[in-house]
């Protein structure tokens, strides 16, 4: 093994050899510090390597050949190598990242580089703490000098309003420094920890000007105002080094500091993180630029480690797993995401539209996103998992709610921020031309993919990186250099043939909704052959949510389960984020699909009580007064996503934004994740009572609600997508109805909900996608007499409305009638009438749509109008020939999970004796009223047709006007406003409501953060008071409150 | 008795250092003042590695190496000042520097006048 002294002597060597160089050679120069921090990048691995697989025992040196106080010590053992490693690392990557100025400045800039490094080393390896003292102030003269490595001329005031804090935070740090030597005799943390400094007379005040001083350098709100103008000014390449190694140094600073102050402290420890963690994302909320942005993350992850090192007392041996994986995610991400907006040249958020232009850097933009906010692959991922896990078991749900909420804060701003570069207008100018930028995004890259599989490793539980679908989807990310259609085909039979390898395995409830996801997706995908060209990002996204919707169903534990429902949600959004206009509520879908999922988390976390995965079934030994608040968390987690009331304003934009062959997938296909989530907690939970409350009543009043003002809203749209997506709301109502009624028939119900809506909502929204991309328009007073152009889309509208009316004789009619035999096992009579209500309002949209679509006048321009492509009908028909199949032999499906359903629900099953279907109330023969009604229905058409004869042709313009000024055109055509009468009488229901409450909170948010971060004044001096105003608080209240 | 008055002044010194650093707003001024806490801090170093009655940690003919620890004060704090000056020295010149360039840029010394990066 090769001495880890080198760490230190490597770079300061190679910086006294710089100054024998002649200042015309800095190639030679810069080539001498790659040399110097590959070596250092090698030696810290290699020791990683030896302690991770050799199991070596950690070593250490000491400096002069004497023992401590006399000389100094330095250590290096496992985390020391790991945070050396992501230093060097770093620094090589920034140093090649910051190439042009290195050169332009010369050796000196080069030198001041390679100090910088060594220092943070330094920091890390020595246990001595006037050494650290010595290697913070060497590591702030550097950065003082590497901020104005940046071009911005503002870094210059930064710069010293940095050094003003820096010798604050010096005189506090000495003083501590010098009384801990007097009263331990030691300048070893080591000893330190033996002398129990904690102890002594005054020993708390001076480990606190320690504590505080260390504390200070990770930039904690509020006293951090400095940091963020660096942030802000520096040459973005330093500022990745600054936020990743510097945090990982001074992280590692505290945490020897805590080993000292013994357990005393890590409330303290906690408190400050958490305090950043929110705060700091908070603030980032409002922020325009870029790097001020970064900078605002930088605090609150670097809070939220903090919190992880203050809670070593109930995490114990696995800090370092959950530490190191946050901040490996944090650095790698934040190091990469700064190397990325030095290629981008103005600092506006929507600047970063330029990256439109460059697949592989969006690439890179989201996974870096993604890695920073821990979403599965990720290391942080897992780590976050123990986490919540950990606090949840131990009780502290403060705590663990405002972690949760912090992180939603983060992933708002930062997903909005990727919706601007994918829907921004792109700014004239291109990425600025930076090879080395590029190379060190695209290592970083790697790199993050690579520790998203250590950590999957490392954790013990499922390695997601290794799991086949998820490897699939991401196998379409190295294959986008191909056509769409071979990646369609791809698509198609990757989806066809793990649905026949896999199929067997599923009992007969999962087995249906593997059916709808994957060879249902596949059967939607088709209508993806009608797109042209390459049609980047669109396959690594919709593989990514079906990879997501497979391992869901494939999941027999809380983890598995979870992380497909990340999965899932993050594909989903890329996938939704594609549409024309759906910026804005991609990020809403977002925003309440992971609060929902943090809500899954946290009720996972409760229900495992101490362990950290459980199988779904153990949900069932999970008891009272427990039990109810872990349903409420899931049900309101999955609710989301199933879009009841209150939580469904996401839904319209979302799917009706959506692009066509997108808007099936997410509507048909997506939804039902929800459903599946609902059916798990009801199969293993059941009933649950809250304060005497029953909580499946509760569900049932939400689901009759929902089934009412879902189709209520539904009926006032003008858009027909639109009208379509809260007809969904709607739907997903009557399927929440359904299951909440807890009885046999009304599980049964909502599974034939889950099978026809996926079949009639797919097949709307791809005839009415099909006709808005012929006729340019979504609005329906635009359309009209559509049927003789396009016929097909008409026959696919036609017999959609039918099912989905559930009149006879299509499957919607089964639906009906299995409905209505539950509601009668049900004692629920008040929420029924809601139910039966919202029947026939149903209907008024479902006539609006095909009467104003297709029927009436056709419009001047729409004369020469095409059917919709091929590829777009062709599912259609075949969900035609499902629909009817389905109406006629509904067994086929049903009675297999009739069968299962016996064992959670022994009575009130069907008998199914061949095409004879009864229950306690009545019977139901498909076939029958197939024929019956196929009879009438001929018989009607025969009859029109002879008494149309000798109807009189009005030609279109023949009309005659009222007496009415139209003030917009659109008012004088009959479709605008189809149901005005109806607005009037029931429009106060639709008021709304809920997208008020939310919009509320969201700009209360927003503006308090906006006020907020006026705190930071950018006066240097004002930074140094609130700097010492937040030890005197952090002394009051941590020391003072508790401590001494 | 001594070390006590070293203290006492160099706390002083810190007090009054910091209260000049942040009630100035002319940079050199605040300069000056950290130099004023930092000599308190490294009088305070001093006067906690000072035993009374004891020389200079410095082995000649009147301090034999052999009865030196009976001898000669605590040597720690002495090596210690000596690096704690010179780290000052560097980040007092690297602060003169920057003053020096911020009035070039602007030709004002005052604190208050560089707050573009804020918020």
């Amino acid at each position: 093994m090769v001495n880890a002294i080198f760490l230190i002597a490597a770079p300061l060597a190679a910086a006294f050899l710089l100054g024998l160089l002649k200042e015309q050679w800095r190639h030679a120069g810069y080539a001498l510090m790659l040399v110097a921090l590959c070596f250092m990048c090698w030696l810290a691995l290699d020791w990683l390597l030896m302690f991770a697989y050799r199991g070596a025992a950690p070593v250490e040196i000491m400096t002069a050949g004497t023992p401590s106080p006399f000389a100094i010590k330095l250590r290096m053992a496992l985390p020391e190598a790991a945070l050396v490693l992501i230093v060097c690392v770093t620094g090589l990557l920034s140093a090649l990242a910051l190439r042009d100025t290195l050169l332009r400045l010369g050796r000196r800039s080069i030198a001041v580089l390679l100090v910088a490094i060594m220092a943070y080393c330094g920091i890390i390896l020595t246990r001595d703490i006037f050494n650290l003292f010595v290697f913070f102030e060497l590591a702030a003269i550097a950065t003082g000098g590497l901020i104005l490595l940046s071009n911005d001329e503002r870094a210059l005031a930064a710069g010293f309003k940095y050094l003003v804090v820096t010798q604050v935070i010096g005189i506090l740090l000495l003083v501590g420094i010098i009384f801990t030597y007097h009263a331990s005799g030691s300048l070893n943390v080591d000893d330190m920890v033996e002398a129990s400094l904690g102890m002594m007379p005054n020993g708390s005040l001076i480990f606190f000007l320690m504590f505080i001083a260390l504390v200070a350098e990770l930039k904690p709100v509020p006293a951090n105002g400095w940091a963020l103008d660096i942030y802000e000014s520096a040459h973005p390449a330093y500022s990745a080094l600054f936020s990743a190694a510097g945090a990982s140094a001074a992280l590692y600073a505290v945490q020897k500091l805590l080993a000292v102050g013994g357990a005393d402290w890590l409330p303290v420890a906690t408190g400050i993180g958490i305090v950043s963690f929110v705060i700091g994302n908070l603030l980032a909320l409002p922020q325009t630029n870029d790097r001020r942005l970064l900078g605002y993350s930088s605090v609150a992850q670097t809070g939220l480690i903090l919190v992880v090192l203050g809670q070593r007392d109930v995490l114990g041996e696995l800090t370092d797993f959950v530490a190191l994986g946050l901040l490996c995610a944090h650095a790698v991400a934040k190091a990469g995401l700064f190397w990325l907006s030095g290629l981008i040249v103005r600092r506006e958020l929507t600047a970063w539209a330029t990256l439109r232009g460059h697949p592989l850097m969006l690439f890179a933009f989201a996974s870096l996103i993604c890695l920073l906010l821990g979403l599965p692959p990720f290391p942080g991922f897992y780590a976050k998992w123990e986490l919540v896990h950990v606090l949840a078991a131990e009780g502290r749900l403060a705590l663990l709610g405002l972690i949760l909420f912090g992180a939603l804060i983060e992933a708002t701003y930062l997903f909005r921020w990727f919706g601007y570069a994918i829907k921004r207008d792109k700014p004239a100018e291109d990425l600025a031309s930076a090879p080395g930028g590029i190379l060190a995004i695209g290592a970083t890259v790697l790199i993050g993919w690579g520790l998203g599989y250590l950590w999957g490793e490392l954790s013990g539980r499922a390695n997601l990186l290794t799991l086949l679908p998820l490897l699939f989807a991401l196998a379409f990310v190295l294959l986008e250099w191909l056509p769409a259609w071979i990646k369609n085909a791809l698509a198609i039979a990757g989806m066809a043939g793990y649905f026949a390898l896999t199929w067997s395995d599923f009992d007969p409830l999962r087995l249906i909704f593997a059916v709808i996801f994957l060879a249902g997706g596949a059967v939607t995908l088709l209508a993806s052959f009608d797109a042209h060209g390459r049609r980047i990002g669109f396959y690594p996204s919709a593989m990514l949510m079906y990879a997501g919707m497979t391992l869901l169903i494939q999941a027999t534990d809380t983890f598995a389960f979870f992380a497909a429902w990340e999965v899932l949600t993050i594909g989903s959004y890329f996938l939704i984020l594609r549409g024309k206009d759906s910026e804005p509520h991609a990020l809403s879908y977002l925003v309440f699909s992971l609060g929902g999922a943090f809500l899954i988390l946290a009720g996972f976390a409760l229900a495992a009580q101490g362990a950290h995965q459980i199988e779904l079934e153990a949900l069932k030994t999970v008891l009272t007064p427990l039990a109810p608040w872990i349903f409420l968390l899931l049900a309101i987690g999955f609710m989301t996503k199933t879009a009841a009331i209150g939580l469904h304003i996401w839904l319209p934009g979302a799917h009706a934004e959506a692009e066509t062959d997108v808007s099936p997938m997410v509507s048909g296909i997506l939804l039902k994740a929800g459903l599946f989530g609902l059916f798990i907690l009801l199969m293993h939970m059941g009933k649950q009572q809250l304060y005497g409350i029953e909580l499946t009543h509760l569900m049932l009043w939400v689901g009759a609600l929902t089934a009412l003002l879902g189709n209520l809203m539904a009926i006032f749209q003008e858009d027909a997508k639109r009208l379509l997506a809260y007809s969904s709301i709607g739907q997903m109502g009557y399927a929440l109805f359904g299951l909440a009624m807890m009885n046999h028939l009304g599980w049964l119900m909502a599974l034939m909900f889950v099978i026809n809506h996926y079949i009639y909502k797919s097949m709307l929204f791809l005839s009415v996608g099909g006709v808005a991309k012929r006729t340019g328009t979504r609005a329906m007073y635009q359309m009209g007499g559509l049927i003789s152009l396009m016929p097909l889309s008409f026959i696919a509208v036609l017999i959609g409305i039918i099912a989905m009316s559930g009149v006879p004789p299509l499957s919607g009619f089964g639906g009906r009638w299995i409905f209505y035999n539950a509601i009668l096992d049900s004692e629920m009579r008040l929420p029924m009438i809601l139910i039966f209500l919202s029947g026939p309002v149903a209907f008024l949209y479902l006539f609006r749509l095909i009467h104003t679509v297709f029927l009436g006048q056709l419009k001047d321009q729409h004369r020469k109008l095409k059917e919709a492509p091929f590829w777009v009908v062709l599912p259609q028909m075949i969900y035609v020939l499902l629909l009817i199949g389905f109406a006629l032999v509904p067994g086929l499906a049903l009675r297999h999970v009739d069968h299962y359903m016996n064992q959670f629900f022994p009575e009130g099953g069907l008998n199914w004796e061949g095409i004879h279907i009864s229950s306690l109330y009545g019977y139901w023969e498909p076939i029958p009223i197939m024929l019956i009604i196929g009879g009438i229905f001929a018989t009607l058409f025969l009859w029109l047709l002879f008494v149309n004869r000798r109807a009189q042709k009005v030609k279109q313009f023949n009309i005659v006007f009222a007496a009415e000024r139209p003030y917009r055109p659109e008012t004088t055509h009959y479709a605008w406003e189809f149901f005005a009468p109806y607005r009037k009488a029931l429009g106060f229901l639709v008021q709304p409501l809920a997208t008020r409450f939310w919009n509320t909170l969201a700009d209360s948010l927003h503006n308090g953060a906006d006020l907020g971060r006026r705190l930071y004044t950018g006066n240097g001096q004002t930074y140094a008071v609130q700097f010492l105003a937040f030890v005197l608080i952090v002394y009051m209240l941590g020391v003072g409150g508790g401590l001494s | 008795m001594i070390a006590q008055i070293v203290m006492a002044t160099g706390f002083t010194l810190i007090l009054i250092g910091l209260y000049g650093a942040l009630s100035n707003r002319n940079l050199l001024r605040m300069i000056v003042s950290f130099t004023l806490a930092e000599a308190g801090v490294h009088m305070v170093l001093v006067a906690v590695g000072y035993i009374t009655g004891r020389t200079a940690p410095i082995l000649d003919q009147a301090v034999p190496a052999d009865e030196a620890a009976t001898l000669i004060i605590d040597p720690l704090p002495q090596a210690l000042v000596l690096t704690a000056i010179v780290i000052g020295v560097g980040i007092t010149a690297l602060m003169l520097a920057y003053a020096y360039k911020l009035f070039e840029k602007k030709r004002s010394l005052d604190i208050g006048s560089f707050t573009e990066l804020k918020w």
